[in-house]
């Protein structure tokens, strides 16, 4: 028995429950920490960018502030002094001294000047400056004031002179006077000449940008951020980046590309304080902050610039750090998911094998065993129940397929036995023609049809059906054809017969069975025939082509229904080319797809369409007339067609012109006689040499047989050669011998070809050549007489 | 029948006239294990005139065919007539027997 075969899907690692599992928990997991991690990230930055703001506007607000240290005493003390000089007792040598004094002490401004109107200061100089500036800690003097040195043209000079109010300058190169970058701050001196309040000179402090150059780069914010000064115009007082000095950081800024970076910058130069976006001034101009405040006494302005990016740094490794750790994490979350799970689906993946093998028919494959209660122990619970169910199933199926094969083949020997009783050799006088098929339903049947000499002159035919099919119908009607042949042999009437049969049947008949029968005596020489039927299909009679007729007789019930049953029978005259056709209802009422019957009109249709046919062709012609009817439909019932055909002709057996006949005795001599009959005839019926040549061999051969095996004793016997010309080009031999029963036909000859000359046997050589050489070859068994019919076309 | 015997320096000549068949076959037989007997193993077998042959000369020819072999002599027909020769194809003869159609073509393969 072959296994049954079922097909799993091989379960792969990442197809399986668990890789999704895995993947389902660890994307659930990295979600819930990336969602506070973002957050994190957001507010983080925020604050940070607040925090950094906070620092660098308090950065921005202490570094003014010491600007502011630096320049109030520079302011105030010159104002005092100035005051001072009103009065008319304060020397212009006494302010000198104590802004001498001054410069000294104060870190940051590095000189001094009082710079006069023209004949001010000395009488008869159109230019008087007496200048003191501190010189790597010394104090050195000059007087200032040359047609190169024009201080009445210098800012620091002319501010003060047209306001009236003191004034720092922008930053500037003094060339001739300090010699190096400064600012200064410039009060006007007013005296009282003649009552009137005149304005004199100035009085100046020079502060070096070198000393807020120091303020402003210890300003520290990020790494990169840098702190910046600039004057009313926007020039830069000082910066530590390099590129910068002495530009106006308004032409930097244009350079950014932001709009926000001039709008910061104007609004820092308006004198406002604040805090804003801006592209840096370095030469990369990195997004940057700027925190600016104004420097009120001297209407500078100072700024602090610092990159974005750097403001993160801190944050942004701190976040580095987190996603490794959390990468790290995630990867031990997946190797223990993975690990846990695949150690939960473990006995799944067990259970899957043992399914295949299973599947593959291995029942005493053993199943993984769990000792827990939980789902996949129950399921392998169930899993082994649903094998033994199956495998006692199997075991049962088994079981019942080997009765049933054993039923089968016990059938098809009962098919064959049963199909090997029916006559098959149809040998009949010349003007008669008989064939007869019989096709059951299933392997055995309950039709019958029997045909045999009761003497030379005398066939019976007979046709039955037995109600119900299958085996217990094939034995009835192998009862029935016993009884039928043991009854008509005995040379009583038909209908005697027929009653003597019914009686046996009655009797011992628990199941009741019954048989429709159809039997008949014919007379071969005169065409007449006495018939009985016993409840069965009436026959029919086909003439030339022009009419059926039925012969509606019933002479009393079916065989086995009545045991006291008496039958009559009835007489019918064949006319010349008439052919009776006994059939059974496995014709008439077989079905097509569509639920028609062949029916009784169909049949007669078809029987008429095949007049004039040999009573072969209309056997075989019905059957395959009736196969094509039913479309493939399961045959029902078993089919029998009986077709006799009888022909009204001269005795061709007087005909001396086609029939010549031989009597010979089994002696071997008698071989010349025959080889000198076959050139006579030969010569008489104009058959071709090698035809002859043929014939006689294949007589021969027979011949030879009959006289070597028919006999056991060693007295004479005689043996029958009859030669007939049946047609134009065709001769028939027919040898009769009463010796014992010799089928030429179920002899096997296969062996003698084709096999190397060792194993060559000559025996059943002569049986080769009749099958080859002659066109058609009939064995019968009849009246204790071995009968071979042979026929030659040529 | 007749049978015409004429030995040659190759071999034996054995000519068939008329019917080898069940009533002769034993002569046939006879003549051939004489031959055999008598250390004759190449032997040529005329048929041209031989215009009959039934399953026992076959017989005669197929047994002669098979002492020869075993005596590693040969055994040779030829001439065979169209009817006759059908018989040997029906009977399968014509693979096992070697076959000429001339006498003289026979003679060349001694």
């Amino acid at each position: 028995m072959k296994p049954l075969r079922i097909k799993f899907p091989k379960i792969t690692f990442y197809r399986g429950i668990a890789f999704r599992y895995s993947i389902f928990f660890l994307v659930a997991i990295a979600l819930i920490l990336f969602i506070p991690l973002v957050v994190g990230y957001g507010t983080s930055s925020v604050l940070i960018m607040l925090q950094a703001k906070n620092d660098a506007t308090t950065k921005t607000n202490q570094t003014v502030t010491r600007i502011e240290n630096v320049l109030q005493p520079t302011e105030l003390v010159p104002q005092t002094l100035v005051r001072a000089m009103e009065n008319p007792n304060i020397s212009n040598n006494d302010v000198m001294r104590i802004a001498r004094e001054f410069i000294l002490q104060d870190p940051y401004v590095f000189g001094t000047c009082l710079a006069f109107e023209p004949y001010q200061g000395e009488p008869g100089s159109y230019w008087y400056a007496p200048y003191t500036y501190e010189n790597n800690g010394n104090l050195r003097s000059k007087i200032l004031g040359s047609k190169i040195y024009d201080y009445f043209k210098m800012d620091w000079y002319r501010f003060p002179k047209i306001t009236g109010k003191p004034a720092w300058t922008e930053p500037y190169y003094d060339k001739g006077g300090g010699d190096t970058l400064m600012c200064t701050y410039s009060v006007p001196v007013f005296r009282n000449l003649n009552g009137i309040r005149k304005f004199v000179g100035v009085l100046t402090m020079d502060v070096s940008l070198a000393g807020f150059a120091k303020i402003v780069s210890e300003v520290k914010v990020s790494d990169t951020g840098y702190g910046i000064l600039i004057s009313k115009q926007g020039k830069i007082i000082v910066s530590p980046i390099a590129s910068l000095t002495d530009k106006n950081i308004l032409d930097v800024a244009r350079q950014g590309k932001g709009v926000g970076t001039m709008w910061a910058i104007r609004d820092m130069l308006k004198g406002n304080e604040g805090f804003s976006n801006m592209d840096g001034l370095e030469a990369k101009k990195r997004p940057s902050f700027l925190s600016y405040a104004p420097v009120p006494s001297t209407g500078w302005s100072f700024g602090i610039i610092f990159p974005e990016d750097e403001l993160y740094d801190d944050m942004n490794s701190f976040i580095k750090v987190m996603s490794w750790i959390f990468g790290i994490s995630i990867t031990i979350l997946l190797i223990t998911t993975v690990l846990i799970t695949r150690r939960m689906t473990r006995p799944i993946v067990r259970l899957v094998e043992a399914t295949h093998k299973i599947g593959h028919g291995e029942f005493d494959t053993k199943l993984p065993v769990r000792k827990s209660k939980d789902e996949v122990a129950q399921l392998t619970r169930a899993f082994a129940e649903m094998r033994d169910e199956l495998r006692s199933y199997i075991i049962n199926l088994e079981e019942t397929t080997t009765a049933k094969e054993k039923i089968e083949s016990e059938l098809k020997v009962a098919h064959t036995i049963q199909m090997d009783m029916l006559p098959r050799g149809f040998l009949t006088p010349d003007n008669w023609d008989l064939y007869a098929i019989l096709n059951p339903a299933k392997a055995v049947g309950g039709d019958l049809y029997d045909f045999f000499y009761l003497d030379p002159e005398h066939l019976c035919i007979a046709v039955g059906d037995v109600a119900g099919k299958g085996v217990p119908a094939a034995l009835f009607m192998m009862v029935t054809r016993t009884l039928l042949r043991a009854k008509a042999l005995a040379g009583i009437p038909i209908n005697m017969v027929m009653e003597s049969i019914n009686r046996e049947l009655c009797q011992d008949n628990p199941n009741q069975m019954f048989v429709t029968f159809f039997a008949a005596v014919v007379d071969l020489k005169n065409g007449t025939m006495e018939f009985c039927n016993a409840g069965h299909n009436f026959p029919l009679v086909v003439d030339g082509g022009v009419t059926v007729k039925r012969l509606k007789e019933r002479h009393g019930f079916p065989l086995g229904v009545q045991e006291r049953g008496r039958y009559t029978s009835g007489f019918y005259t064949f006319s010349d080319r008439e052919v009776l056709v006994l059939t059974t209802d496995g014709i008439t009422d077989a079905l097509n797809t569509r639920e028609e019957f062949f029916s009784e009109i169909r049949l007669q249709e078809t029987l008429l369409r095949m007049a004039g046919k040999s009573a072969r062709e209309i056997t075989t012609g019905l059957s395959d007339e009736i196969e094509k009817f039913s479309e493939g439909t399961d045959q029902a019932d078993d089919i029998t067609i009986l077709a006799l055909q009888y022909q009204v002709i001269t005795d061709i057996k007087r005909d001396v012109m086609n029939y010549e006949m031989l009597k010979l005795k089994n002696q071997l001599t008698e071989l010349d006689r025959i080889a000198v009959k076959i050139e006579e005839i030969s010569e008489q019926w104009n058959i071709p040499p090698k035809v002859s040549m043929e014939l006689n061999l294949v007589i021969e051969e027979l011949f030879t047989n009959v006289v070597f095996y028919a006999w056991d004793d060693q007295s004479e016997h005689e043996i029958l050669l009859e030669l007939t010309m049946t047609g134009p080009d065709t001769v028939q031999v027919r040898l009769t011998d009463d010796g014992k029963p010799f089928n030429l036909l179920e002899k096997k000859v296969d062996d003698v070809f084709d096999k190397p000359l060792e194993e060559r046997k000559i025996g059943g050589l002569g049986i080769h050549f009749v099958r080859e050489m002659m066109s058609e070859v009939l064995y019968q068994r009849s009246d204790n007489k071995n009968i071979v019919i042979l026929t030659r076309k040529f | 029948m007749e049978l015409n015997e004429q030995k040659t320096s190759q071999c034996v000549i054995l000519g068939i006239t008329g019917r080898l068949d069940t009533t002769n076959y034993n002569v046939l037989e006879k003549k051939l294990l004489e031959l055999i007997d008598d250390h004759n193993e190449k032997i040529l077998v005329e048929c041209s005139k031989m215009d009959y042959v039934s399953s026992s000369g076959l017989r005669i020819l197929l047994m002669a065919l098979k002492k020869i072999t075993m005596v590693k002599g040969k055994f040779v027909l030829c001439g065979l007539q169209e009817n006759i020769r059908e018989i040997f194809e029906i009977s399968g003869f014509t693979n096992i027997f070697e076959i000429y159609g001339t006498q003289e073509e026979a003679l060349k393969v001694f």
